[in-house]
């Protein structure tokens, strides 16, 4: 009977606790929701362009997630500013708080698709990944080609995110080696 | 291989703890279903806290995927009836499935034929199944938790569960002190 009393009493205890413990689930939902993938894949709210990124690092976005899913060889080389390396085969078994907005990205973009999946069949769907990856950061970002035709109000935008990140924008028409006359600049900020 | 013995293994000491809890006894069982013996009541219930516990804080601790976990889906309509049926077979013989392989090991001839009734029913249902595969299909739910069922989060679900369990098994003691 004391016996039974006490294993009552602990039951009881650790029953009592488990509303306070949190979720002994590893994620929210496991398994893919296949339809929530195709809206967000439809609506476009699946990625975010390399420039978009480029202005919520600068703005300082509350709760931004950059995630590089790279190989470290390929991360220490070059990278995004304020990236962290997550590889993609450590990334089932990191966490992710919920009020966070991660954005992934690879070298080109595919593998960062591919992440933005398996985060959705881990329960993370506050996940965007930049569809041409670190080649649109470079391309888009710290050499954009500032279009003849776009107003001065858009030619200064595109130029001064490009500075901030220590990039030199292009001039559509310069001939030969393009934007020569920013190079000039030649600042390469790494981070902020 | 491995799995065959970890099974058996399991399952022998499954047997061991109903024998202990004297669940190998006909008269036993069928007294539950006259509030005469709440042995029944006891052992469901103690394995249903322990369950429940173990599950939610081994979950917790990460030494336990709950993802890997089966839940069977459920049909409500054959499901209840199957239900009703085999609570016929339990009050009648006074043994459920597993009993009736302790009952026949503590050499007890209703335990046989307890078994000789439940390997009977499984043929019958075999060889019928063709007839009656739309009902058993019939009433689809899927996998059904207490959780789903009521929206309630994990930890609030495992409280409630805990709390009637222990309540129960306290007036239980209480009732068998009084005699």
């Amino acid at each position: 009977m004391k016996l039974a009393r006490r294993l009552g009493i602990g039951a009881l205890a650790l029953g009592l606790v488990a509303p306070f413990a949190g979720s002994p689930l590893r994620t929210q939902q496991r398994g893919l929701d296949l339809d929530s993938i195709a809206r967000a894949i439809d609506e476009g709210s699946d990625h975010v362009s390399a420039r978009q990124l480029a202005q919520w690092i600068r703005d300082r976005r509350p709760g931004l997630r950059v995630i590089d899913v790279r190989s470290s060889d390929a991360f220490r080389e070059d990278a995004i500013p304020t990236a962290e390396n997550l590889p993609i085969d450590q990334l089932a078994k990191s966490s992710f708080a919920p009020g966070q907005t991660i954005v992934l990205y690879s070298q080109e973009g595919a593998h960062a698709g591919q992440a933005w999946v398996m985060l959705r069949a881990l329960g993370v769907t506050h996940a965007v990944f930049v569809p041409g990856g670190l080649a649109d950061w470079r391309d888009e970002v710290l050499h954009p080609l500032l279009p003849a035709d776009a107003s001065p109000a858009e030619r200064a935008l595109i130029a001064d995110l490009s500075r901030y990140f220590g990039g030199s924008p292009r001039i559509e028409g310069s001939q030969g080696g393009a934007g020569t006359a920013s190079t000039a600049h030649g600042l390469r900020r790494r981070g902020c | 291989m491995n799995d065959l013995l970890i099974a058996g293994g399991i399952g022998v000491a499954f047997g061991c703890a109903l024998e202990c809890a004297g669940l190998g006894d006909p008269p036993k069982l069928a007294g539950q279903f006259y509030l005469r013996d709440f042995t029944v009541l006891k052992v469901m219930l103690s394995a249903m806290l322990t369950a429940t516990l173990g599950v939610f804080w081994g979950a917790r601790l990460g030494m336990l995927d709950l993802g890997a976990l089966y839940v069977p889906e459920t049909y409500l309509l054959p499901q209840g009836v199957g239900g009703l049926v085999f609570g016929v077979g339990f009050v009648l013989s006074g043994l459920c499935p597993g009993t009736s392989c302790v009952a026949l090991a503590s050499g007890r001839i209703e335990g046989a034929a307890t078994i000789l009734g439940l390997f009977a029913g499984v043929l019958t249902v075999g060889l019928a199944f063709p007839a009656i595969e739309p009902f058993y299909r019939s009433t689809p739910h899927g996998p059904l938790t207490l959780q789903s069922l009521t929206g309630l989060p994990y930890g609030v679900v495992v409280a409630i569960v805990t709390v009637v369990g222990v309540s129960t098994l306290a007036w239980i003691a209480k009732r068998e002190a009084g005699r």
